[in-house]
């Protein structure tokens, strides 16, 4: 078993709403972003490229890419985050991470792994999201975990239920049935930096 | 007369001391805040996520080798005149840059209480983990160094009997390249996933060194702890000249390698480098190098100590410019720079440590420097009778 993620860049809006459902799920303190919509177009977010009236504007979706090959897993000098065998998820284990950031370092993708500066603080006083998340901690690296949680309770990670144009498809890579496999058939796709060899399980439907 | 010099010396020592000490304590203050406040008492970042402390473990770690390699040296190539000076060289490689090397790190990690994890949990395939137990072996080398070089210097053992752990310390010094290893082995980082890195470390080790050790001469021929003619810290002058020439011919080749195309990601952060935001960081680098180049090799007939001393301090000063310089217009320049959702610790471009982190390394340099004033009291290490009235 393979989880893998499809992201439909014809149907992605750029509406953020991907990125909102992670950090409530999650319970993301301030200023922490597992999932974030990147905008191929001009130099601030959100905004198109070329002047008007010839303007184009592209979105990129970017979470951990819970690579086949992580370079982050290679390079973690104590084993806080690790591959797990039976369905490919990259793993944080905040309880074992020394906090050294060289997985941010490896990580070829920018910015999915994020470090926590300080003392977790929230937006709101009471927690939010599920309560079988791993609380988070001070001076650990944290990324997106493919929502973990969700998945042990047969349900799927809340950035796919949530995205309102289906733009975001999961699933078991090794079934050819599952909806992700059927969603790369017959699609052309590219995976992120695919020259760096990290063999990324998202794949960018185009 | 003799007495009264001594005195005063020891006067100026003790005053020394003390200044160390109260830095040491300010480094230790610093520390404690960061614990409690976080990391975000620095000016790190999500993009710059290394920074001063991690070039800090980098340098001293390149100390410690050169440090090692300079002891190791005169026993295996029969370099006479080097001999005498053997014995601080090693202490140097063994305590003090050991153990500010490792200081860097741990104040650099966010839970330094899990440290004791690289032994229960080590990640063989790790570079971190690498440079982890070179540190471990490189003060277990050095201590064992010390000690035959001090049994030797006091007619308890042959020359002979030295030999092997020399060899031993040598290949421990080229191994520093295994250091570069954490940044050359990182698909991620184009700019230092070169051949060219663990070359570069290899000499910055030596010139590193090998200025620390103009440095400690010239302070220990001044208070008659050793008697080291001008003669061979010219030499080591020269050698160092001849080091960072090229070095500075690794820097130049890279960024002219990686402007020429015009474009790509080692276009980008080149020119960051040369002419964006790191430019000043960049140039101040290009001026060291030149200048201690100048400093250092040019001595005529009769070669000053004064400049050779400055030369070495600005050689330690280029050391460092270039690996923070190489560091940050790497960290600066991601492979993925598009715009989007912005994180707690955005970028905040060039990187100028924060007043703690320049604190905090400074508290670790003034212990080690505790540390080498102990051994130069404590142990045999120097070349004259006085040694133990330093
Ligand atoms: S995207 Fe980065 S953090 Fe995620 S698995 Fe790949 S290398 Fe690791
Ligand atoms: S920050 Fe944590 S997870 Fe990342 S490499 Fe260091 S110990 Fe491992």
């Amino acid at each position: 078993m393979r989880y893998a993620m499809a992201i439909d860049l014809d149907r992605c809006t750029g509406c953020h709403a991907c990125s909102v459902a992670c950090k409530v799920e999650n319970n993301l303190p301030d200023g922490i972003f597992w999932n974030r919509i990147l905008t191929a177009g001009g130099k601030s977010m959100d905004t198109p490229s070329g002047t008007f009236p010839n303007l184009s504007m592209q979105f990129l979706p970017v979470n951990c890419q819970h690579c086949e090959n992580p370079a982050c897993v290679k390079a973690c000098p104590v084993k806080a985050t690790y591959k797990r065998e039976e369905d490919g998820i990259v793993i944080q284990d905040y309880d074992k991470c020394i906090g050294c950031r060289y997985c941010m370092v490896a990580c070829p993708y920018a910015s999915v792994r994020q470090f926590n500066w300080k003392k977790p603080e929230y937006a709101i006083d009471v927690a939010m999201g599920d309560a079988a998340i791993t609380p988070h901690q001070y001076n650990t690296v944290e990324k997106c975990t493919f929502c973990t949680h969700r998945l042990a309770q047969g349900l799927k990670p809340a950035c796919i239920d949530t995205c309102p144009n289906r733009a975001r498809i999961f699933g078991d890579l090794d079934d050819p049935n599952s909806e992700v496999s059927r969603a790369i058939q017959g699609r052309s796709y590219f995976h992120l930096l695919e020259e760096k060899g990290t063999k990324p399980s998202i794949f960018y439907l185009t | 007369m003799a007495v009264v010099t001594n005195t005063k010396k020891t006067s100026a020592t003790n005053l020394w001391m003390i200044i160390f000490a109260v830095f040491a304590v300010l480094g230790a203050v610093c520390w404690g805040l960061q614990l409690t406040k976080g990391l975000q008492m620095t000016n790190l970042g999500t993009d710059n996520m290394w920074g001063l402390y991690i070039v800090g473990f980098m340098i001293f770690t390149g100390i410690a080798a050169g440090s090692l390699l300079f002891a190791a040296v005169p026993y295996l190539f029969k370099l006479e005149e080097f001999k005498p000076y053997t014995r601080i060289a090693s202490y140097l490689g063994a305590v003090a840059s050991v153990v500010a090397a490792s200081l860097f790190i741990i104040v650099d990690i966010g839970n330094p209480e899990r440290v004791w994890l690289f032994i229960t949990s080590g990640n063989w395939s790790s570079p971190m983990f690498w440079d982890f137990i070179m540190l471990a072996s490189y003060m277990v080398i050095s201590i064992m160094f010390t000690r035959k070089l001090i049994l030797l210097n006091e007619g308890k053992i042959e020359e002979k009997s030295v030999k092997g752990l020399a060899l031993v310390a040598f290949a421990a010094g080229i191994l520093v390249t295994v250091t570069s290893f954490v940044f050359s082995f990182q698909v991620a980082r184009p700019l230092w996933n070169t051949p060219a890195q663990p070359l570069s470390f290899l000499i910055a080790a030596l010139a590193a060194a090998l200025a620390v050790m103009m440095i400690l001469s010239h302070i220990l021929n001044k208070s008659g702890y050793i008697k080291m003619p001008i003669g061979l810290l010219a030499k080591m002058g020269k050698l160092t000249a001849a080091l960072l020439c090229i070095e500075l011919i690794i820097v130049i080749t890279e960024i002219l390698i990686g402007l020429y195309p015009g474009s790509g990601e080692d276009y980008a952060a080149f020119i960051w480098l040369v002419t964006g935001k790191g430019a000043v960081s960049f140039w101040l680098e290009m001026v060291a190098l030149v200048t201690a180049i100048v400093l250092l090799a040019k001595q005529g007939t009769s070669p000053k100590a004064g400049l050779l001393l400055g030369g070495a301090i600005i050689a330690l000063i280029a050391i460092y410019l270039i690996k923070s310089n190489l560091l940050q217009a790497q960290l600066f320049n991601p492979l993925i720079t598009l715009p989007g959702t912005p994180v707690y610790g955005g970028t905040t471009e060039p990187y100028v440590p924060s007043l703690l982190e320049m604190g905090l390394s400074i508290g670790i340099l003034s212990l080690g420097a505790l540390l080498l004033n102990l051994g130069f009291g404590k142990l045999n290490l120097g070349t004259t009778a006085d040694t133990r009235k330093l």
